[in-house]
């Protein structure tokens, strides 16, 4: 006599989901749809190319070359003799919040985007970007400068194709507050700054790519190893150095004074700043503010105890990325388009309507590009430029802290705390490499490098204590990181001295009775070895 | 003697109410300066013409409606007409979901109504940011995502607001029950009641209801832009217009941004205002009862 | 601690009383716990006992009924069908029938997935004719979690139908055997707008909530026990599993880097979350009150103005004020500007970026600036309220010449307190998870230099629900860490709520109230 309703709900339930579901199996294509090409003839011909057909793609690009993209697009489809029609939407993403966009769900992510580089090795962990084949691996090698190519490269394969060169940074002025003659001394702007009661605007506090200028001025550097899941696996890093203690009392004048402001807009210079360090984006925007009063040269140098270091700067590129596809002729297809939209004639359109300097050889060699007074500085700049390489998606973060605590330091050594503080973070970050018994015996400390593995020929090996307690149990994991596991159920040897109701179905090894043991990890066949002392 | 005290005594009452009048007055006004500067400035800002980023003072130098005509130029007619629509058709489908489950709670005494009631708390606890990606997967498989951003958006919250029936169901709480009861012995069907009886007198909290509906898909930023994802066609105001002060964009967008600001303003002010007797009947009816 | 009578009590001086209440519900909180953990064990205990009697149930049901029950016990609605009662026997038949597809067709699948959370991940092999890298995805473990659970929904609805099916067989038999005539289908519609009428009522609200609300929550909880993040997400980059407690173990004990692990981030932020949420609640009430009092004087003029300029800062959506104000205390704003202009500062003051005391600063900000959003919601809650106190009671207060200020703590406040008591609470909780007003005046800034590096750059204003966001969007993107300390926060908001509430003299008496 009742719940006739409770079944109508139910049912409404059911529907929603049968939707949600239906026929949802296993694997499945994450990209639109593709045409099917016959067999491939190999050479792409005309009309039966392969690849001829219409691909819906979507296409992420920077605000500002929106409509010159969809061009560029509609040119491709009229020139490329393949036969590929490209019905593309082109939408509004920032360079600088592609991978955390993209991050969240690849598969609604654009099919060719332009990100900055400093995006890559997180976009390379989320399978983001699509590997180039050896034709397309040697386009780019043959029409870009080494360091652009280091910029899409890891291990062996590359990932991307350079956009632009000029993704680095120099200085602006105003001439009406800064006399020529100071734009050389750090401590002079500040002077002339505070004087005037006008700004001196670096992003130090919020971003690391600025901030790095003044260790690069004296020297450090941080040189990263990625793998092939773009994480980091080793690190040179001497920023927790002489040198950086150095460079951090140089940021320490900035910061100190009460003319800096973090921040890196051209607007700054509407809101009271004199003094800017920015890059070639933001030309016009100064200019429209500032007029003939605009200067733009190179980063001045500051002064520590009588000596003088020429502020250093990143160089890197906009990189322009393929999302991986299921389908092999949208893969090919999408590939082409990206050679197009980064060769040269594309290149110096940007250059021409955006002022975006372009990262091709012969583009570059182009007059009016070598005319250009934002590229002029960036060159006044470049002899202290650093490529910026491959860094690890974390650094970012870690490095930009810095700043706060240079800041709130009260003394050298404040400062010093600092670094130390930074370099052991980075230290965490790449795991410093191999494996760690976690467990009982070390509070289950993963950063615990006491507990290292000891590894000769993929065979790892440690001896461990082990102590009475309620719950003697452990397991091997990557440093730093929970990653990779390793546990019972992958003792082979000694399994009987091990408990596994106590593990409780997870997969830690936990030993029967306190002692001494030594466990033997073989990473090729996986097996744990476990004897007793 | 007596009487010329009670005189005095009356006298100095009444100056001392003038003078703390006066102070009252005082302080309203300076309230209220505070109040309104920041709104005071976006509408100057977004009649500024000489530069479009940000910039360090407040009254323009150039004056003119630039900004505002540059809008039209950009999606942001699309926006405004997708929260337009989000809003209305939210503030339709969840008046009639909140009336439900208050008016139930309120009114009916059945087995699992305390479980129930506590169970909603319970969930309400919740930090709902998780939530959101799993409820974009969701809409993704039923593809209301990207393009079609404005129907997931609105399922989701209208199919999520059963949730806050509490200040509603407060209201309800304060209608004696005695009506209903004298209906019900007249040979009303329970549905006869609702309808004929509490409706009429539930005026304020169904305005109120309609009021918070109606202004809360303009606000929502998180989670609109989660389910956007990046596609302007599917964009409410405050996504669209965010995207304005990023860095790429703050210096070129930023006044237009202010000026897009007052025309989101605008109605859900009027609106507010013209409704805003309701709304406070509605919400000391209930939220006092919480 | 002493216990006092209640003539001891009232003998108290003020003070006295009062910390002898704050004591007494410290001392209280003990107990309610205690009252708390038993009340969940005699909850298991009755609903052990509610199993064991549905058992009993459906076995004699199926012993004493007639044919036509015992073929329902495969034949969902076979009972109903054949006593007359057409429309629910075909939707209890119906509901049978999808059930079985769906499980054919899709739900056993995600249910044989579910224990792997899928076995074969994602690769790429080269085409050496096209000459590029073709990609394959394989299994999916986001969505086999998530329809593995909408599976296990799918299923416990269907045991409750199959359970429900067995019982209306075992009423229809009684009835019939009594001689009464079973109900009809139009008495069943009927019934849904009369004395059913709650079910027809709260269907849809509660099938929203369930897909909408439940549903997200129960996989978001279950997130906490896999590896799911931004290098295993499942399907394009990797597969995620089932990690056990690990992420757990990870939030209370890592050791980071300098000694700072996730354990201490936590604890700093919940610190700062419960006082932000302290003041932002408290400073809202007293100040939202005393500016509805002003306005509500005798004698204060134009009071719909005063009201309608408040009330704008609820009107006008907080993304476009917020981010504005925040633009406005920035260092080159226009705050700075103004002040160094009077000369009142020599220095522009950097709100938003001094680390010192904690970011002290930026905090104070914070709480001030929530005030100016606050304010006008209380001003109008108070207004209604301040009304409905009867007016004799502050005559007969103004006869015995008690003062305004003794009017105010001895009327208005306990009547306020009293009533607004429930709201407050909520008021709490909603602070704690205050999203908005953080993300989008500070972003969480000033940076905490010392918390930093656990996950997602940690500032000295970021809230917990901030620090969520932060990590489902940071660097890495660890939902399961997210999800963990989303868990966390529940616990406390939970604790605070639980205790508080059923304290609260408003609730307690809900039927009192009409």
């Amino acid at each position: 006599m009742k719940k006739v309703l409770s079944i109508l709900l139910v049912l409404a339930m059911l529907f929603s989901l049968a939707a949600c579901a239906g026929g949802n199996g296993g694997g499945e294509n994450p990209s639109g749809e593709a045409p099917s090409g016959e067999t491939p003839t190999g050479e792409a011909q005309n009309g039966d190319s392969p690849l001829a057909g219409t691909y819906d793609i979507k296409v992420w690009v920077a605000e500002a070359i929106t409509d010159l993209t969809q061009k560029q697009i509609e040119d491709f489809n009229n020139t490329n003799t393949d036969g590929i029609k490209f019905n593309a939407t082109v939408q509004a993403v920032g360079e600088d919040i592609v991978a955390t966009q993209l991050i969240t769900d690849v598969e609604a992510a654009g099919d060719i985007f332009i990100f900055a580089q400093d995006q890559f090795a997180r976009l390379i962990q989320a399978g983001a970007l699509a590997q180039l084949g050896e034709g397309a691996s040697q386009i780019v090698k043959d029409n870009n400068t080494p360091e652009a190519v280091a910029a899409v490269t890891l291990n062996d394969g590359l990932y991307g194709y350079p956009v632009t060169a000029d993704n680095g940074y120099f200085m602006y002025y105003d001439k009406s507050v800064i006399p020529e003659e100071d734009v050389d001394s750090l401590e002079k702007l500040i002077e002339d700054c505070e004087a005037a009661g006008k700004y001196f605007s670096m992003e130090l506090q919020t971003s690391a790519w600025y901030l790095a200028s003044f260790f690069f001025a004296t020297g450090c550097v941080s040189e990263w190893t990625i793998d092939d899941d773009g994480m980091a696996t080793a690190l040179n890093d001497t920023f927790d150095s002489p040198e950086g203690l150095i460079a951090a009392k140089g940021m320490k004048k900035l910061l100190d004074s009460p003319a800096h402001v973090s921040s890196s807009q051209a607007s700054d210079f509407a809101a009271g700043s004199a003094v800017l360090v920015c890059g070639t984006w933001a030309y016009d925007d100064i200019k429209a503010i500032l007029g003939d009063n605009l200067g733009a040269t190179d980063l001045p140098s500051f002064e520590v105890d009588g000596e003088e270091y020429h502020l250093g700067s990143f160089s890197g590129f906009k990189l322009m990325g393929v999302k991986p596809q299921t389908d092999v002729t949208r893969q090919a297809a999408l590939h082409k388009l990206a050679q197009y939209l980064t060769g040269e004639q594309c290149q110096l359109e940007r250059f021409n309507e955006r002022s975006w300097g372009p990262s091709n050889i012969v583009a570059q060699q182009d007059p009016a590009v070598a005319a250009n007074a934002g590229q002029i500085a960036i060159n006044l700049q470049a002899p202290y430029a650093t490529p910026q390489g491959q860094i690890s998606g974390a650094w970012w973060n870690i490095a930009k802290v810095i700043a706060d605590e240079v800041k709130d330091a009260a003394d050298e050594e404040g400062i010093q705390a600092a670094l130390t503080n930074y370099s052991q973070k980075c230290n965490a970050l790449i795991g410093v490499g191999g494996y760690v018994f976690v467990g009982a015996w070390n509070g289950w400390d993963n950063a615990d490098m006491t507990h290292k593995l000891t590894e000769e020929d993929g065979v790892y090996t440690i001896t461990v204590e082990v102590e009475e307690s309620d719950y003697m149990g452990g397991r091997i994991v990557t440093a730093t990181n929970w990653d990779t596991d390793h546990g019972a159920a992958q003792v082979t040897t000694g399994a009987d001295l091990i408990d596994m109701e106590a593990a409780g179905g997870d997969n830690n090894i936990v030993f029967k009775e306190a002692g001494n043991y030594t466990v033997t990890w073989n990473a090729d066949t996986n097996e744990i070895t476990i004897v007793k002392n | 003697m007596r009487e010329k005290k009670t005189v005095k005594r009356h006298l100095g009452l009444r100056a001392t109410n003038a003078i703390s009048n006066s102070v009252i007055h005082v302080l309203l006004v300076i309230i209220s300066i505070i109040w309104l500067i920041p709104f005071v400035c976006i509408v100057l800002q977004s009649f500024r013409l000489e530069l479009s980023g940000p910039v360090g003072y407040v009254i323009p130098k150039q004056w003119g409606f630039d900004n505002y005509a540059a809008l039209l130029r950009t999606d942001f007619k699309q926006w405004y007409i997708n929260t337009f629509i989000i809003a209305l058709v939210n503030a339709a489908l969840q008046t009639v979901i909140v009336l439900c489950m208050s008016y139930t709670l309120s009114r009916f005494r059945f087995k699992m109504r305390g479980a129930l009631m506590r169970l909603m708390m319970i969930l309400g606890l919740f930090p709902g940011m998780l939530t959101m990606i799993i409820l974009y997967r969701v809409l993704k498989d039923l593809g209301l995502t990207e393009a079609n951003a404005v129907p997931g958006l609105i399922l989701v919250y209208v199919a999520s607001s059963g949730m806050g029936y509490y200040v509603s169901k407060g209201f309800f709480d304060t209608i004696p029950k005695s009506l209903d009861e004298a209906a019900r012995v007249d040979g009303a069907t329970r549905m006869q009641v609702l309808f004929k009886i509490i409706l009429p007198l539930a005026k304020p909290i169904v305005i109120y209801t309609i009021l918070t509906a109606f202004m809360a898909p303009w606000g929502d930023y998180v989670f609109a832009r989660y389910i956007s994802f990046e596609n302007p066609v599917g964009m409410n105001v405050a996504v669209g217009m965010y995207k304005w002060l990023t860095l790429d964009q703050i210096n070129s967008n930023y006044t237009m941004f202010c000026a897009g600001g007052v025309i989101v303003a605008i109605p859900v002010t009027i609106l507010f205002l013209c409704l805003q007797r309701y709304y406070v009947e509605g919400v000391t009816g209930g939220a006092v009862k919480g | 601690m002493k216990q006092y009578s209640d003539l001891e009590y009232l003998q108290l001086s003020k003070w006295k009383k009062f910390c002898y209440r704050i004591l007494c519900f410290f001392r209280s909180i003990p107990t309610a716990l205690k009252n708390f953990v038993f009340g969940i064990g005699r909850f298991f205990k009755n609903a052990a006992l509610a199993v064991v009697r549905e058992f009993k149930d459906i076995f004699f049901t199926f012993k004493d009924g007639d044919v036509h029950t015992k073929i329902s016990y495969a034949v969902m609605g076979w009972g109903n069908l054949a006593r007359g009662q057409i429309l629910r026997g075909l939707l209890f038949l119906l509901f049978e029938a999808v059930f079985i597809f769906y499980m054919v067709v899709s739900g056993g699948y995600w249910l044989s997935m579910l224990p792997s959370l899928g076995k074969v991940g994602p690769g790429k092999i080269y085409d050496p004719i096209y000459d590029v890298y073709v990609y394959q995805y394989n299994d999916n473990s986001f969505k086999i979690l998530l329809y593995g659970v909408l599976t296990i929904f799918f299923i416990i609805a269907f045991i409750y139908t199959w359970r429900l099916n067995v019982k209306q067989n075992k009423i229809a038999e009684d009835i019939i055997k009594s001689g009464k005539p079973l109900k009809s289908g139009r008495d069943d519609l009927r019934s849904l707008v009369d004395d059913k009428f709650h079910k027809t009522l709260l269907a849809l609200p509660l099938t929203g909530i369930l897909i909408f609300t439940v549903l997200p929550i129960v996989f978001m909880i279950l997130v906490a026990f896999t590896n799911y993040d931004g290098s295993h997400d499942g399907f394009i980059n990797g597969l995620f599993g089932w990690q056990g407690f690990e992420n757990f173990r990870t939030l209370f004990s890592w050791k980071g880097a300098n000694g700072h692990s996730y354990a201490a981030t936590f604890g700093e932020i919940l610190t700062w979350t419960l006082i932000w949420a302290v003041f932002a609640t408290f400073t809202n009430y007293f100040l939202g009150m005393f500016v509805a009092m002003m306005i509500n004087k005798k004698g204060v003029r134009v009071k719909k103005l005063w009201r309608t300029i408040l009330v704008m800062t609820i009107a006008i959506p907080q993304f476009i004020s917020l981010l504005y104000v925040s633009k406005m205390f920035a260092k080159n704003g226009i705050v700075n500007g103004v002040l160094l202009d009077l000369g009142w500062i020599k220095q522009a003051i950097d709100f938003w970026g001094s680390t010192a005391n904690n970011g002290l600063l930026a905090r104070v900000l914070v709480i001030v600036i929530n005030i100016w959003i606050g304010i006008p919601y209380l001003m109008l809650i108070a207004t209604g309220i301040l009304m409905n106190i009867p007016a004799d009671l502050y005559e007969s207060a103004k006869i015995d010449g008690a003062s305004g200020w003794k009017q105010y703590t001895k009327i208005t406040l306990p009547y306020m307190l009293f009533i607004t008591g429930p709201y407050l609470l909520t008021q709490f909780t909603s602070n704690m998870n205050n999203f908005n007003v953080i993300f989008l005046l500070t972003g969480g800034a000033p940076t905490n230099a010392s918390a930093s590096w656990a996950s997602g750059n940690v500032g000295y204003t970021d809230l917990l629900i901030t620090w969520l966001f932060k990590i489902t969007t940071g660097e890495d993107a660890k939902y399961y860490l997210a999800s963990v300390v989303g868990i966390m926060v529940f616990v406390v908001v939970a604790l605070i709520t639980l205790i508080v509430y059923n304290r609260l003299p408003s609730v307690k008496n809900e039927e009192d109230f009409q």
